[in-house]
């Protein structure tokens, strides 16, 4: 199997698939069920068989000519393959605890129809190597999204997701305007013939707008708590898998593998992430509502790997890289748990649970698993990923934001731990909140395997970690990225 | 040798650790053999590992890129440590082995004890500094773990204590980055700093990362709350054996090895006065204390101010004193805490007012808390008494008077407070508020580690020879501050014992202890007789009550302060005026500028023609101007 079949395999399989579904589901919801399982796993399995292609070292790449100065630029390298591994792989478990969660409510259909066509804009924006064709799987994953986070079809909901997508359309407006002054100053929408291009800081400013808007950064981030409205798995995938991450691989493609920032530009993208982790962090600390904690503390973790990002040398990035994927593990796994407890409670409020550990052992180990991931506490994964970025901070010379960062991690084990206690510890402070045992086998299932799977990514840190450093070698090529002791493997 | 043995002290206990959590839950026997053998296992390859010489052996295996290895390097220091700590983690399996055989949970503490052994004997052995946090803060997750299994309400301590350790452990990471930047490499035998400018910023956020592991002041809050709430084994390993160890071991790396700290040189002056301060306030609030746990976990911190003045001296027999004294201290205090545990499990009560006399119904346990009080308390042929000796003449040497004063005061009130805890539970009559009457010594497994470890308090009082010359002048070996201070230096300490040699400094400290009997025998002689008493008269000074009062109100608790109060305060703050004041914009503003476009746009789109056609006919105008202009 080529690598050019199966990196269009990877993208149209999900893409195209997904329109298959309701059509599947119209003769029997068993089999769509498994359907829309298949196409992930199949997704997974495709975007694994571009490993070799990604490990060989080269850079390959799809170009098609569209007519109209329009080109189909698809790149296979180390970061598109190991972002589109870590997303799909987390998006097919959501798929897998949907199948218990969603069960018993309306709009099945349109659900796994659009899930399943988020994945696939998220495959594609990762493979694309222009940025009209970026754009163009931005927008798709936007109006997926803005229609997830509106499933329950009541107004609240509606105008929360309205309020989701207007404020990443808003800020995906001004990447256009950005993408236009690359487009006056290079006469071409390729990334790969625009690689060391030295930009304007107005330019950096218009893209990093629509980057934050997505990976709701301050000042563009209070959508995310909102949009906890929405069903439990669509949470974990906008949070932990997906839509976030978006704006993180577009910071990583955009600003560290193609364009020369300058200084400046360099320095306030990390400070912006300073900013926005330290803010969301002390709003977790005082939120009462699980599923909004848990979105202050996405914000606040995208806000490290903006850092890492920002710090443009190996470390940073490469910190930040496999700082995606931890992220992803545990803040799937918290979210999937906020799931279990709210199905199993009937309540989201925190502040009115208690002594849920006897009811919930497994989840509740999970999640304080998943937690100590988050923090950065070894052997989880999320230690090696925090500590790099700290690292990159402090190479790129900035002590103090490094202090900063460390500071706002006590934070984070402050918030996080108020919840693990709050929810599973002591006595029930209210009785009428109480839940017998924990969720469907599918969703306690992959609770499980994801806080599971962040150990191991600890433990074996060395293979996300190899994979990681393909990618930061491909970003490497951009001069404006220091090397740090040639260390890249 | 094969570097190869280097990983059995970390791997079997880890793997018993794994296999005790799956054990099912009915084989309690078969879980706490497990320990014991894997412990003993352990133990002896640590021995295996110790008396192999030389360099030391070394596993290096490349781990992952940006400098992190797996690299493992037991030199002369971290290989003394790892037998100690091997040693503990056998005698404490074996002790845990009996008092935990009842208790809830045990399954879950047998894992987290040989879990936790495993990962401190790999933070003893890590050559990288990545290896090394890697073991280092897993830890945390096995202490809030353990914590958590003293009582269903245990868990809010647990809670502290996590938030704390992960702050020192924090600044350990920036500290060691910050290292790291500077010196360009990850392996820890090669760095050799400066501590100047950034240099001295990760002097001290490791120093603050060291320091509060061993307990020091302020980072030791959690320490008496775990002493009440925790399981009594549990203090004996952590806080009094192992942690002292790990963390005065790192500070002794940092200071000797990693930095060279000069004497009264700014990184001195900064370890030797939160060394003094832990000293005095630690001890101050331990004398008062009336639970035989808590002032025991109150001398756990006082007493590292001894080792940490020690290393801060910046000369040779401070620093071995130091780090003998951290020896010491990790032998003495776990005996003391382990007759607290006899006492606990016989008697039934910690509380001194409900105890007394068991010095006739528990012979063994009370001679072995009496030879480990008199090692504590510094009384000539014990092992306390050297190091403190060494700690004295090294104070004394930087020629600082406050220092080696502040470390005699500790010691008056070190003794009074032994004395009083003595006197109240093992000496006068029995006492008829004693839960469990004709409370009998602990049977052979709970007797064996507080007989061992108190005859060794009193080998290395006797003999301190042999820990001087084969464990702690070692560590010298081909360290600058052992070729400045020339070989006479640890020589003399070689040959020193009980009555050789007479100083005035030992005079000096002879005298307080005779100054805090008298204290006692004041204190006693006010209350009536009650011994639980004896500290009120201290206790009742004018200035020191009042502070006693506020440290009851937990005024000088970091944690209640820092995590209670500044942090939630200043978050809520950001999260009123900057999150939802953000939010406000997109909810308020921009939706009413919004409605408000909406609206005037309304407005004119009235459905007139002429209205629209108007607009048509300014706007060709307008173009016409423009085209006009441009084409011109």
């Amino acid at each position: 199997m080529g690598w050019e079949f199966a990196v269009w395999a990877t993208v149209l399989v999900p893409l195209l698939g997904s329109f298959t579904l309701p059509l599947v589901g119209l003769a029997s919801k068993p089999l769509r069920n498994a359907w829309a399982v298949v196409l992930g796993a199949a997704t997974v399995g495709f975007a694994c068989s571009l490993l070799p292609a990604a490990f060989s070292g080269e850079t390959h790449v799809f170009n098609a000519a569209m007519g109209l100065g329009m080109e189909l630029t698809l790149v296979v390298d180390g970061l598109s393959v190991f972002m589109a591994i870590a997303s799909s792989l987390i998006s097919t478990l959501i798929i897998v605890y949907s199948l218990g969660y969603i069960k018993d409510y309306h709009y099945q259909q349109e659900y796994f129809l659009m899930v399943v066509l988020f994945l696939g804009a998220m495959m594609g924006l990762v493979f694309s190597a222009n940025l009209i064709l970026m754009y163009v799987f931005w927008e798709i994953t936007g109006i997926c999204s803005w229609r997830l986070i509106g499933f329950f079809r009541d107004r609240e909901t509606v105008v929360k997701a309205d309020k989701a997508f207007l404020t990443t359309f808003g800020g995906a407006v001004f990447m256009l305007a950005g993408f236009a002054i690359l487009y006056a100053q290079s006469g071409t929408f390729n990334l790969l013939e625009m690689r060391g291009l030295p930009v304007s800081g107005l330019a950096v400013a218009l893209i990093a707008a629509g980057i934050f808007a997505k990976s709701a950064t301050l000042p563009f981030h209070t959508w995310l708590p909102d949009a906890g409205v929405a069903p439990t798995p669509v949470t974990a995938l906008l949070h932990a898998a997906v839509l976030v991450k978006i704006g993180v691989y577009a910071f990583a493609r955009i600003f560290n593998y193609t364009l020369a920032l300058s200084a400046e530009s360099q320095q306030w993208l990390m400070v912006f992430g300073l900013l926005s982790a330290m803010v969301a962090a002390a709003a977790a600390l005082w939120d009462t509502n699980i599923k909004r904690i848990l979105a202050y503390s996405t914000i606040s973790q995208i806000g490290y790997i903006f850092m890492g990002l920002a710090a443009f040398n190996t470390v940073g990035i490469g910190g930040a890289i496999l700082f995606i994927l931890m992220h992803g593990l545990a803040k799937g796994g918290l979210f999937l748990a906020a799931g279990v407890i709210e199905h199993g409670t009937g309540t989201k409020d925190i502040t009115r649970m208690g002594g849920l550990f006897q009811a919930m052992p497994v989840t509740a180990v999970a999640v304080l698993l998943c937690i100590f991931s988050i923090v950065g506490i070894p052997p989880l994964g999320g230690f090696f990923s925090k500590l790099m970025v700290i690292m990159g901070v402090v190479r790129s010379g900035n002590h103090a934001i490094a202090a900063l960062a460390m500071f706002t991690a006590l934070l984070t084990a402050v918030y996080l731990l108020r919840l693990f206690t709050l929810v599973f510890l002591g006595e029930a402070r209210d009785h009428t909140v109480h839940a017998h045992h924990e969720g469907t086998p599918s969703m306690v299932w992959v609770v499980a395997s994801l806080a599971v799977l962040s150990l191991l990514a600890g433990i074996l840190v060395q293979y996300p970690m190899d994979l990681a450093n393909i990618a930061v070698r491909d970003i490497l090529g951009n001069p404006a990225v220091r090397d740090i002791l040639g260390s890249v493997r | 040798m094969n570097p190869n043995i280097l990983l059995v002290p970390i791997l079997a206990p880890l793997a018993a650790g794994a296999a005790a959590l799956v054990l099912p839950k009915g084989l309690k026997w078969a879980r706490e053999a497990l320990a014991v053998a894997a412990s003993l296992l352990a133990l002896a390859y640590a021995w295996a590992v110790f008396s192999a010489g030389g360099d030391g052996l070394r596993l290096f295996v490349p781990w992952t890129s940006f400098g992190i290895n797996f690299d493992l390097y037991a030199r002369h220091f971290p290989r003394f440590i790892l037998l100690a700590a091997s040693g503990f983690s056998f005698l404490l399996a074996l002790y845990s082995a009996s008092f935990m055989h009842q208790a809830w949970r045990s399954r879950e503490y047998f894992a987290y004890f040989l879990i936790t052994a495993g990962l401190a004997n790999g933070a003893i052995l890590a050559n990288n500094f990545v290896l090394l946090l890697f073991f280092w803060e897993a830890l945390l997750v096995t202490l809030y773990g353990m914590i958590t299994l003293g009582h269903r309400g245990a868990h809010i301590t647990a809670t502290k204590a996590l938030v704390i350790s992960g702050l020192a452990d924090f600044c350990l990471i920036l500290g060691i980055v910050f290292a790291w930047t500077l010196s360009g490499t990850m392996t820890m035998s090669e760095v050799r700093l400066e501590p100047v400018g950034l240099g001295a910023a990760a002097f001290i956020l490791m120093g603050i990362g060291a320091m509060a592991k061993a307990g020091a002041m302020p980072f030791h809050t959690w320490i008496p709350d775990a002493a009440v709430d925790a399981p009594l084994p549990f203090m004996a390993f952590l806080p009094a054996a192992l942690e002292k160890l790990l963390g005065i071991y790192l500070l002794g790396r940092i200071s000797l090895e990693l930095f060279r700290v000069e004497m009264n040189g700014a990184m001195s002056l900064f370890l030797m006065t939160v060394g003094a301060l832990t000293i005095v306030l630690a001890v101050l609030m331990a004398l008062v204390q009336k639970d035989y746990k808590k002032l025991l976990s109150f001398h756990a911190i006082s007493q590292v101010g001894y080792m940490i003045l020690g290393i801060g001296t910046g000369t040779l027999v401070g620093v071995a004193g130091g780090i003998f004294h951290m020896l010491n201290h990790a032998m003495y205090k776990c005996t003391l805490f382990l007759t607290g545990g006899s006492v606990e499990r016989q008697a039934g009560t910690t509380d001194l007012k409900k105890l007394g006399g068991l010095g006739r119904t528990m012979p063994v346990t009370a001679a072995c808390f009496w030879v480990a009080a008199f090692s504590i308390s510094g009384v000539p042929l014990f092992n306390g008494f050297v190091s403190k000796e060494m700690v004295f003449h090294g104070a004394a040497e930087t020629g600082l008077l406050i220092f080696p004063i502040a470390a005699w005061i500790g010691a008056i009130f070190t003794f009074a407070s032994f004395l009083k805890l003595g006197h109240s539970t093992y000496l006068g009559k029995p006492n008829a508020e004693t839960p469990v009457k004709d409370a009998r010594d602990p049977g052979w497994a709970m007797q064996v580690p507080m007989i061992v470890i108190a005859a060794g308090c009193v080998l290395f009082g006797l003999y301190s020879k042999l820990p001087l010359q084969h464990l702690i002048a070692p560590i010298f070996h081909g360290n600058a501050i052992a070729a400045e201070a020339g070989h006479g230096g640890l020589e003399f300490w070689h040959h020193y014992h009980g009555f050789a040699v007479f100083s005035v400094i030992a005079g000096i400290s002879i005298g307080c202890l005779v100054v805090a009997f008298l204290l006692h025998r004041y204190g006693v002689k006010k209350a009536g007789g009650k011994a639980y008493l004896a500290s009120e008269p201290v206790h009742n000074l004018p200035v020191l009550h009042t502070l006693y009062d506020l440290a009851e109100a937990r005024v000088f608790d970091i944690y209640e302060w820092l995590v209670g109060k500044l942090l939630r305060g200043g978050a809520w703050v950001v999260w009123k005026a900057v999150d939802r004041g953000i939010d406000a914009l997109y909810e308020h503003v921009m939706t009413f500028a919004g409605r408000v476009s909406i609206g005037v746009l309304r407005e004119y789109h009235n459905g007139l023609l002429a209205n629209y056609l108007s607009w048509v006919v300014g706007g060709f105008a307008l173009l016409a101007v423009y085209l006009a202009a441009v084409a011109r």
